[in-house]
């Protein structure tokens, strides 16, 4: 057991685990500071529940290798597939959508961890192809492994939730094996159609609230009280930082609730104004490090499904940073994509936690045995 | 293609680091654009957000009488106002209005409510609302998020109409008054004097308010939360509370007058003739200043406004009256002083006298017979004072008048106070009415013609015989004597019309009605004419609307004067009546603290057929009228009186 323990620790990739940890313990930091004092005061405690679950769990998924979980990844992704299909049945409606699954007195979002094990499916689906190469057909089979708990969530109905599957398109085609310059290529169509389904939308099936961000976002100043003050709050808060902060629950944008729902979609607003640009520019090199950290083992992956757990890993983690972040600072419209570690909740913290581990494991693990 | 490829992995991996360092060098430029570079600016939005400047209202001064009543304190009274400015839509918050609190307000309407207001986001809907509302409001906060209750100070007059001329009223600061007066208008409940002592001593009884910065939350809720310390919150600057004013007046003195009047209106002034303190300051109609300072619906203020009766004029400085025959002892001092007469001067009185190619005529149409004039004043015989003002001539009067203050104000702490006519060629000349004929100088003898005075002006001149000539500046706010002039009327010029005066009361002359034993009373009774018409006639048979205006004015005692006084009956008929019985509860009051005893209204004038004997009945003068003679109830032309 001391041998398994001490091989372990010998194995483990300190770097990516300490900056993983740190995420954790920086976001159980800002959910108690934003929550302080006000009546939500309770989910700073909670929230340290769930950082030291999933500490937990982060030591849990490296201590099994990803080949492991990739084993159990059919069971895991029937298991939550079959849950998203009942969630009109059992789930609790928040905020209008059917997204949470009650356990006693922790609730669930499904939708959450569905993108990791989708991303486990295709991996599973990867290697089950050994060393065939990859045609059209299989391409189709892994968009539609993450195409069908995307459509599920999409379904109940929690659209911001669903484009967080997007990424893992994004992994499927860079492991296509396709040319770089091919992949810009699509990058390039793939915004001309986005653009396109853009412009149907607003025309058709656009909520007016959906309407109202897109045209906040381009210009607060045309309704500063109403869609366009989350905006302009959340800009006050990151300005006021300044390059110090005002302090750990000293936020005033936070504590006087200017800012919207600081706890959560919102914190890297508190962030940035209680620890000021020296503390909102430590937050980003954290994930920078484990970005790039996650992008160097691209290359290091002994294996096709190794790489692609690693691909998703990156392609989602930068997708909620860069909208969430774009969002709060003023430079993406309003979105409900939640900040990876730090914005409070159990569901994607775990999700979170297992995707980044996931990753991590595939560095740890790059050498055959 | 095989997964197994690695050829082009390092590659990828180069390009997705890139990638990443490029987007991240996006996202900290723009925080350092943000944090950095405008902190500064962006943390002076999020102070300006959370710090709300409270305006800390400062009370004004309490008002009492010479004897500590309370004539003027505050009350608490709850306002509410709306900010727009505050998150959310206000369209909510006024269907809200609508509907929790019956209020109507439309958008324009809000607008225009807060163009007033000197905040550009507040808006005051209404004032004085019940105190239930404060809970309503609180209780709603979710639904009506841009209301807030504030609370002020406002004024109260416990005796209500009774004091409304003297002690005036408070309203809302206009940006005219704020730019006059050097009062920013930090509050839109800024309320300044409008009228009254309320204005004149606005100084004294106004404070200054102060200033706090408090911290509110996103619905604009003050917070005070101890975990949180904010820069720039607290007090700024303590609010200066108004100070106290004591006024000369008695309130009881002017309760009994103020009775005595009845149905008639007037005024009457009662003052201590060697301080200038006013005694009582009764002008009537009165109004009710609490009238002002509620929330005054628009039909009481047009009912008041256009009350034929004028309510809101101030008449003992607003008015200008012909004095009619109160005049004579003024003419009388001016001869003397200017060796024109004496007491042995003898005019005949033949009921009449022709000057000039017209007919002057004496209220007793027997006439006098050979008066002098001592009894000329005593029964206020015209044709003396015809001749006498033919001989003292009207640039004498002139002079005189402007040392006794006539056809100025008088300086009282009152605002608006008129000037009333003093005749002289020069004056007609700069109104453009040609040159002086010596026939004019004949009614201004008698106090008509051209000449007019307020009564404030005409209890100035007695209240100066009264002190033996020097003029003292008449005053409401308690303060230290302030002699305007020093007249030098000669002690031998004063001795004789102070006969004169006191023969009126007390020997039998027109103004017996105000004889009290023991109190050596010295008045001069005076009979305005107020239309043509009524020339000749038996005033009491006359219409209300065109009988003669009644003066009584004088002092008492006649050795120490302690008071001076002057009644004015508007239609009241003969000085001797109504006014000098008026004159005479005031005097018992003040020397033997008596009140009338049963009806304590003075009856009106004596029923047709019981005509004094030396009654003061006006006589037809014809002269030509001045189209101002007087501002209030006098008609064209003038008579003696």
């Amino acid at each position: 057991m001391r041998d398994r323990a001490a091989g372990f620790f010998r194995l483990l990739d300190w770097p990516g685990f300490l900056t993983v940890l740190a995420l954790i313990t920086y976001g159980v930091v800002m959910v108690q500071s934003a929550t302080h004092g006000t009546r939500l005061a309770a989910l700073g405690d909670r929230q340290l529940l769930y950082g030291s679950l999933a500490a937990v769990v982060l030591l849990a998924a490296l201590a099994v290798s990803y080949e492991v979980w990739i084993d159990y990844s059919a069971f895991l992704y029937g298991l939550v597939v079959l849950t998203l299909l009942a969630m009109p049945l059992i789930g609790h409606s928040v905020a209008g959508s059917r997204s949470w699954l009650s356990l006693g007195p922790a609730g669930l979002q499904p939708s959450e961890m569905a993108k990791v094990f989708a991303a486990l499916a295709c991996a599973g689906y990867i290697k089950d192809m050994a060393a065939r190469s990859l045609e059209r057909r299989d391409v189709a089979i892994l968009f539609a492994i993450a195409a069908l708990p995307m459509a599920l969530t999409a379904a109940q109905p929690d659209f911001g939730t669903a484009t967080t599957f997007l990424p893992l398109f994004g992994a499927i085609l860079y492991l296509s094996g396709a040319p770089l310059g091919r992949i810009v290529k699509w990058a390039g169509l793939a915004a001309v159609g986005v653009a396109v389904l853009f412009a149907l939308g607003w025309f058709t099936f656009f909520k007016p609230y959906q309407k109202d961000r897109i045209l906040t976002f381009l210009d607060p100043s045309i309704d500063p009280k109403g869609a366009g003050y989350q905006v302009v709050q959340a800009r006050i808060a990151v300005g006021s930082g300044q390059v110090t902060g005002k302090g750990l629950r000293s936020g005033t944008q936070n504590r006087l609730n200017f800012l919207p729902a600081p706890h959560t979609d919102f914190i890297f607003g508190v962030v940035a104004e209680e620890t000021g640009f020296l503390g909102s520019a430590l937050l980003l090199s954290l994930y920078l490090g484990l970005l790039l950290r996650l992008a160097g083992t691209l290359e290091l992956a002994k294996d096709p499904e190794g790489r692609f757990l690693v691909a998703a890993a990156f392609f989602t983690l930068l997708y909620h940073i860069l909208i969430n972040v774009g969002m709060v600072i003023g430079l993406l419209p309003t979105t409900g994509i939640p900040l990876p570690f730090l914005s409070y909740g159990g569901s994607a913290l775990l999700a979170m936690t297992l995707f980044a581990a996931l990753g991590i494991n595939v560095r740890m693990r790059r050498f055959s045995v | 293609m095989s997964l197994q490829e690695r050829r082009d992995l390092p590659a990828k991996a180069l390009f997705l680091k890139a990638l990443v360092w490029v987007l991240f060098s996006v996202l900290l430029g723009r925080l350092f654009y943000l944090q950095v570079m405008r902190g500064d600016f962006y943390r002076v939005l999020s102070e300006n957000n959370y710090t709300r400047s409270i305006v800390l209202r400062s009370p004004r001064g309490m008002i009492v009488d010479r004897k500590g009543a309370v004539l003027c304190r505050n009350r608490v009274s709850f306002s509410l106002v709306l900010d727009s400015a505050r998150r959310g839509d206000v369209v909510t918050t006024l269907e809200g209005m609508r509907r929790d609190l019956g209020l109507t307000m439309t958008r324009d309407q809000l607008r225009a409510a807060q163009l007033r207001s000197p905040v550009q986001s507040l808006a005051v809907v209404a004032r004085d609302v019940p105190a239930s509302w404060v809970q309503r409001v609180e209780a709603r906060q979710a639904e009506m998020p841009h209301l807030t209750i504030e609370m002020e100070l406002r004024r109260e007059y416990p005796y209500g109409p009774l004091l409304g001329h003297s002690l005036g009223y408070v309203g809302l600061i206009s940006p005219e008054e704020s730019e006059a007066m050097r009062i920013p208008i930090t509050d839109p409940f800024l309320e300044v004097g409008k009228s009254g002592v309320e204005k004149s001593s606005n100084a004294v009884l106004m404070g200054r308010n102060g200033r706090r910065t408090a911290q509110v939350n996103s619905l604009g809720r003050e917070i005070d939360d101890p975990t949180l310390r904010l820069p720039g919150v607290g007090i700024q600057e303590e609010p200066l509370p108004g100070r106290s004013l004591s006024l000369t007046l008695d309130v009881e003195l002017q309760k009994l007058l103020e009775t005595a009047f009845g149905d008639e209106t007037g005024c009457a002034l009662f003052m201590d003739p060697a301080t200038g303190e006013i005694l009582a300051w009764v002008s009537i109609p009165e109004f009710d200043p609490n009238l002002f300072c509620g929330n005054v619906s628009p039909a009481a203020w047009k009912a008041l406004a256009e009350d034929p009766r004028h309510p809101l004029l101030n008449r003992p400085i607003q008015g200008a009256y012909p004095p009619g025959s109160s005049f004579k002892p003024f003419v009388a001092l001016v001869g003397l002083e200017e060796g024109k007469l004496s007491t042995s001067t003898v005019f005949g009185c033949g009921g009449a006298w022709e000057f000039g190619g017209n007919v002057f005529h004496c209220w007793a149409k027997g006439g006098h017979g050979s008066v002098d004039l001592l009894t000329a004043i005593q029964n206020s015989c015209n044709v003396f004072f015809y001749k006498a003002g033919n001989e003292v001539g009207i640039d004498r009067l002139a002079k005189w008048g402007v040392r006794f203050g006539l056809g100025r104000p008088t300086g009282v702490d009152l605002p608006a106070e008129g000037s009333g006519i003093l005749p002289s060629p020069e004056w007609k000349a700069a109104r453009k009415l040609g040159p002086w004929y010596p026939g004019e100088t004949l009614p201004v003898s008698i106090g008509q013609g051209y000449l007019t005075v307020t009564p404030m002006q005409l209890l100035s001149f007695y209240a100066t015989l009264a002190t033996g000539g020097v003029r003292v500046k008449p005053h409401l706010a308690a303060a230290p004597p302030e002699v305007l002039q020093r007249t030098d009327v000669s002690a031998s010029t004063l001795a004789v019309v102070k006969e004169g005066l006191w023969r009126v009361v007390n020997g039998g002359g027109t103004g017996k009605a105000c004889r009290i034993e023991g109190l050596d009373v010295c008045a001069k009774t005076g009979t305005a004419q107020v239309v043509k018409a009524s020339a000749g006639k038996d005033t009491r048979l006359l219409d209300k609307a065109i009988r003669d205006h009644a003066w009584f004015a004088g002092f008492a005692p006649r050795g120490d004067p302690k008071v001076a006084f002057v009644v004015l009956v508007e239609h009241g008929g003969h000085g001797g009546d109504i006014a000098a019985k008026i004159a005479r509860i005031g005097l018992e009051y003040l020397f033997y603290g008596k009140e009338p005893v049963g009806a304590q209204t003075v009856p009106g004038a004596t029923p047709p057929g019981e005509l004094p004997p030396d009654g003061d009945a006006p006589s037809e003068a014809p002269t030509p009228s001045p189209a101002d003679q007087a501002r209030l109830g006098a008609g064209g032309g003038h008579r003696a009186g």
